[in-house]
């Protein structure tokens, strides 16, 4: 058992890459493992690429907001990688009456909390994007939103990371973790052991299996999201685009291709084929009638490529961030539900500070693991 | 397929080529340089390489740069190019107006 | 959603074969193929295809594109301008069809989806100008559009070399054909085409730049050391304008990897293919994989491919029985396996092969220069000397091939039951000088000498490609295997037949003592190249 470390990580994806950076920018010496032979292969490499703060859960904004202000904008010369970050505001449209009632309370919610988003016209959403359809009644818009590619975000991290002296290693899928006089202290790997001080599962839904002997239970599903993304066009707008139905969110990247996701409705039930993570034939499709309802101008773009990837749908929609209360050592980060993107530099920051006695910039309350309960 | 791959293993340092600006990626304009230097940067996979530089991802979906970025990365790493895990086949295999995509016949 | 007993994706040889025996069976069969029209690559091929009579030898590819089609028309529903976007689970084709995508199921899948062309990257690579042989091909045979006036090839495989000699023959001028390798990779008698038309070999070359700013304008070459890297001051430019790109091609098997098939990278079988048996099954039951896609080999092995992977198909939805399966694919094995033996076999690719079958060393100028010298030649078992008329057989490697057996109504020519041993020429049987042999080779490396044709002077019958045809009586230059002028020459017999598939018999009168060095002939008023 020579491979000891203070922090081991199980997972690369951008909150276990971005974990290890901040860690090791405060000097700890941490060990990244990677179950997958690419970093980052689940949802850091598959998401949409939203940065936003308008349409979430009021107990995760003060983090998002947080990271919004303080990370995202520096983020580029930090990590040395363009990251693409573009905060020109979030759209989320309505179509129907019904879809503003869901927008107008998705917007109280944030504002309770302090986020600058409003309710804005039909006319006034043409007027931030003029190629959208007539048929868009209304909007909430938080100019403060924005999107950024997921893909060199979590490879900028890793690469900030290893240039620091974490160490990376890839194809090492963990299968357990043990218990050492009473703390979590011992990886166990087909090749071999690894040793730490402190450990953190980030691993997406594949965390539940690692924690669960144990004795931490999170309540997860696994759902799969797709995406799609077209070849580039000339520029048209900056703003991340949602529905209030859900039909399709996305962007315009800076190199010009539309990344979009969307739902069918379906991806609750699909069959699990692991990590193979293949597309359905009914996504695309659906996703792109979808985009045309929003914006006729884009029916001739071409897609070049699809795909598909696990999320991690928590119990009650948000993650869990911090110590897995009675296993001292052990910290989880998992249950992103499908929005952990946005959110990963300020979740990576709040752990790092956790796990070295630091103060986390927000209330990490909400996000303990103990907080699913029967609800009666 | 390079299994069990640590990052931190030693490699010699990136030393300039003359051909680095040499187009790989015409899709995308990936040069030579920019590979050999993302895997110095620790990227080594095809798969890494493609995320953080987007060659390979363009109209041709790599038809004609995947096995050159391949050999770019083999030889970065000094492993045979057959021992690099491939990229994904991923749909549509010929790109797709949104317009025809979205309009589905015998659908389930 | 409509369905399926089996789809096949892609209507070159193997996909069409395919169909053809699964439909034989019974199965309902679709094939979807993205181009306008089927038959793969079979429509570009203008070349007498090698192999056995079994394997359609000595035929044009486009006259066996022809024939498969003529074999499929009646049972196989062949869509065609409908790219497969995707296999999806359930074994779900979705197809682009005008402007929809429509959702197919099947219960077996054929992946016959061919290969594409790789590219090698150099200073200048993405100019216009800088074509891939095989578009090349499409522009001259399929759209009879010139690529260009003055081409550079590089690539010295059998697509390199066959392409060179249509370039030559759609009246481009070839003015180099180069190769990294130290030793042309096709077939010698490919080359040795090439070479006798006056195109020179450039091995242990590299392009090092394509010149031009708006389109290519030139290119520079340079001598390449051990490690392929390029010696400095030994650079030479050449005037072209356009750049062919011969250097092997790649599986096109992603949709068997998006069917979640095992795969592996190998580089004997090209690149990317899937992980199959024998017959083409791939890791998921019910998927197979025929032709390029599986391994690059040539057409005649895809169509056996195909009809394997057919028969397969039926079996595995009891469209026929395990006996049935077993009786026909064993036949098929065996052709293939025939297909797959000699010097160019798969499993002697990257070997250094220093002497035939028959112990005969093997003639290095083939190697390196494209073509035999006078003295290598002597020593093959199809190079004689008699009296009066006779065959003169420049094949001088191992490859599968023996349409010129059959082809001797005096069965003077003998290959022998291994079919890639050297031919052979029996001196007890008189030549009638009919000249089918020299037609049915596809290699054209036989010619017929009459070394007594009159006082002082021989008489040489050679296969001849080119148009218009020389008339009789016009006279010239022999050149010889080099495509250098040997001596003057005179025209004294056109022959054409349709036994000889458009292949011209010329036959020259040089004198007696160039008779072992003229090998093909060049018009007077030519001022380069061949005639045209």
């Amino acid at each position: 058992m020579e491979k000891a470390a203070d922090v081991l990580i199980i997972g690369s994806g951008i909150i276990g890459c971005a974990t290890a950076y901040y860690l090791a920018k405060k000097g700890a010496a941490v060990t990244v493992l990677e179950a997958n032979d690419s970093i980052g292969n689940g949802g850091s490499s598959r998401n949409g690429g939203g940065v936003r703060q308008s349409g979430r859960d009021p107990r995760e904004l003060p983090m998002v907001m947080w990271g919004i202000k303080n990370l995202w904008p520096y983020l580029d010369e930090e990590l040395e990688t363009n990251v693409e970050y573009t905060q020109k505001g979030n759209l989320r449209l309505g179509k129907t009456a019904a879809h503003l009632k869901t927008l107008q309370k998705l917007t109280d919610g944030a504002v309770a909390c302090g986020l600058d988003v409003r309710m804005i016209s039909g006319d006034e959403v043409r007027k931030i994007n003029p190629y959208l359809s007539n048929e868009v009644i209304g909007a909430s818009w938080c100019p403060t939103d924005g999107h950024a590619n997921p893909l060199t975000t979590t490879l900028g991290y890793f690469k900030s990371a290893r240039r620091l002296g974490v160490r990376f290693i890839t194809g090492e899928p963990v299968t357990l973790i043990k218990k050492e006089k009473g703390r979590a202290h011992v990886v166990v790997t087909p090749d071999g052991t690894f040793e730490a001080e402190q450990i953190l599962v980030a691993a997406g839904y594949e965390t539940r299996a690692l924690t669960e002997p144990l004795g931490i239970d999170i309540p997860m599903r696994k759902k799969k999201s797709e995406c799609l993304v077209t070849e580039a066009e000339p520029p048209m707008f900056e703003q991340m685009l949602g529905t209030a139905e859900a039909d399709f969110y996305g962007h315009q990247t800076k190199h010009g291709s539309f990344v979009f996701g969307g739902s069918t409705g379906l991806e609750m039930f699909g069959i699990d084929d692991g990590p193979a993570q293949r597309s359905t034939s009914l996504s695309a499709p659906c996703t792109c009638r979808g985009i045309m309802k929003y914006f006729p101008a884009l029916s001739d773009a071409k897609i070049v490529r699809t795909w598909a990837g696990w999320t991690d749908a928590s119990a009650d929609g948000i993650p869990v961030i911090g110590p897995a209360d009675g296993v001292p050592g052990l910290y989880i980060a998992c249950g992103f539900t499908g929005h952990g993107f946005g959110i990963g530099p300020a979740a990576a920051y709040s752990i790092a500070e956790l796990m070295t006695g630091g103060t986390p910039p927000v209330d990490m309350e909400p996000f303990r693991c103990t907080r699913f309960k029967a609800k009666i | 397929m390079i299994k069990a791959n640590d990052r931190s293993n030693k490699m010699a340092p990136f030393v300039p080529a003359e051909d680095d600006d040499l187009i790989i990626c015409r899709c995308e304009e990936v040069t030579k340089g920019e590979i050999r230097k993302a895997v110095h940067e620790g990227m080594y996979t095809l798969p890494e390489v493609r995320r953080y530089l987007r060659c390979g991802m363009g109209l041709c979906q790599g038809q004609t740069c995947g096995k050159l970025v391949k050999g770019i990365i083999a030889r970065e790493l000094g492993v045979k190019p057959s021992q690099l895990e491939a990229a994904t086949g991923r749909a549509p295999m010929r790109p797709t107006e949104l317009k025809i995509m979205g309009s589905e016949k015998g659908g389930a | 959603m409509k369905r399926y007993d089996l789809i096949i994706i892609g209507a070159g040889p193997a996909g069409l074969s395919a169909a053809i025996e699964a439909s034989k069976r019974g199965m309902s069969v679709a094939v979807f193929d993205e181009n306008a029209r089927p038959g793969g690559q079979l429509f570009k091929q203008i070349h007498k295809f090698f192999g056995s009579k079994k394997h359609k030898a000595k035929i044009r590819g486009y006259k066996i594109g022809e024939q498969l089609l003529q074999e499929a028309s009646d049972n196989v529903d062949v869509k065609l301008n409908s790219p497969v976007i995707g296999i999806y689970p359930g074994k779900e084709v979705v197809v682009r069809q005008e402007d929809h995508i429509f959702h197919y199921k099947a219960d077996s899948i054929i992946v016959a989806t061919g290969a594409s062309e790789n590219m090698v990257p150099f200073e200048g690579w993405t100019l216009p100008g800088v074509i891939g042989a095989g578009a090349a091909q499409t522009m001259m045979n399929l759209h009879g559009v010139k690529p260009g006036e003055k081409i550079l090839m590089l690539g010295s495989g059998n697509v390199g070399l066959v392409v060179s000699f249509q370039l030559l023959q759609a009246g481009c001028e070839v003015k180099a054909l180069v190769d990294a390798a130290p030793r042309i990779g096709g077939y010698g008698v490919h080359a040795a085409k090439v070479a006798r038309c006056g195109v020179p070999f450039y091995l242990s070359h590299t392009i090092t730049k394509a010149e031009g700013t708006d389109c290519v304008t030139g290119a520079i070459i340079s001598q390449v050391d051990e490690h392929f890297k390029p010696i400095p001051g030994t650079e030479e430019h050449f005037d072209v304008d356009t750049i062919c790109v011969a250097v092997g091609l790649s599986p096109m098997s992603q949709l068997l990897m998006m069917a979640g098939c095992d795969m592996v990278d190998d580089p004997k079988r090209g690149g990317q293919v899937p992980v199959c048996g024998d017959y083409g099954e791939t890791s998921i039951p019910g998927i197979y994989a025929a032709g390029d896609v599986s391994g690059i080999e040539e057409a005649s092995s895809a169509m056996i491919e195909g009809r394997m992977a057919g028969i397969c198909a039926a079996q595995y939805l009891d469209f026929c029985t395990e006996d049935e399966k077993k009786e026909s694919l064993k036949t098929l094995l065996e052709d293939l396996d025939d297909l797959r033996q000699g010097m160019f076999a798969p499993k002697n690719r990257g070997k250094k092969i220093e002497k035939t079958e028959e112990g005969i060393d093997i003639s290095q100028t083939l190697l390196t220069k494209g073509h035999l010298t006078r003295e290598e030649a002597e020593r093959f078992p199809g190079v004689i000397h008699e009296v009066g008329v006779h065959p003169v057989i420049e094949c001088t490697q191992n490859i599968p091939c023996n349409p010129c057996q059959d082809a001797c109504p005096k069965h003077c020519i003998q290959v022998g039951n291994d079919i890639t041993a050297l031919p052979q020429i029996d001196p007890d049987v008189q030549c009638i000088g009919c000249g089918m042999c020299v037609a049915s080779c596809s290699g054209q490396a036989i010619f017929l000498l009459n070394e007594d044709y009159e006082p002082g002077f021989a008489s040489v019958t050679l296969p001849y490609e080119f148009l218009p045809l020389p008339q009789k009586g016009s006279k010239g230059k022999a050149l010889d295997r080099a495509g250098q002028p040997v001596c003057e020459a005179e025209v004294v017999n056109v022959r054409t037949a349709p036994a000889f598939d458009h292949t011209a018999l010329l036959t020259i009168k040089v004198p007696k003592e160039k008779m072992m060095d003229a090998r093909f002939y060049k018009g007077l008023g030519c001022t380069e190249g061949v005639e045209k």
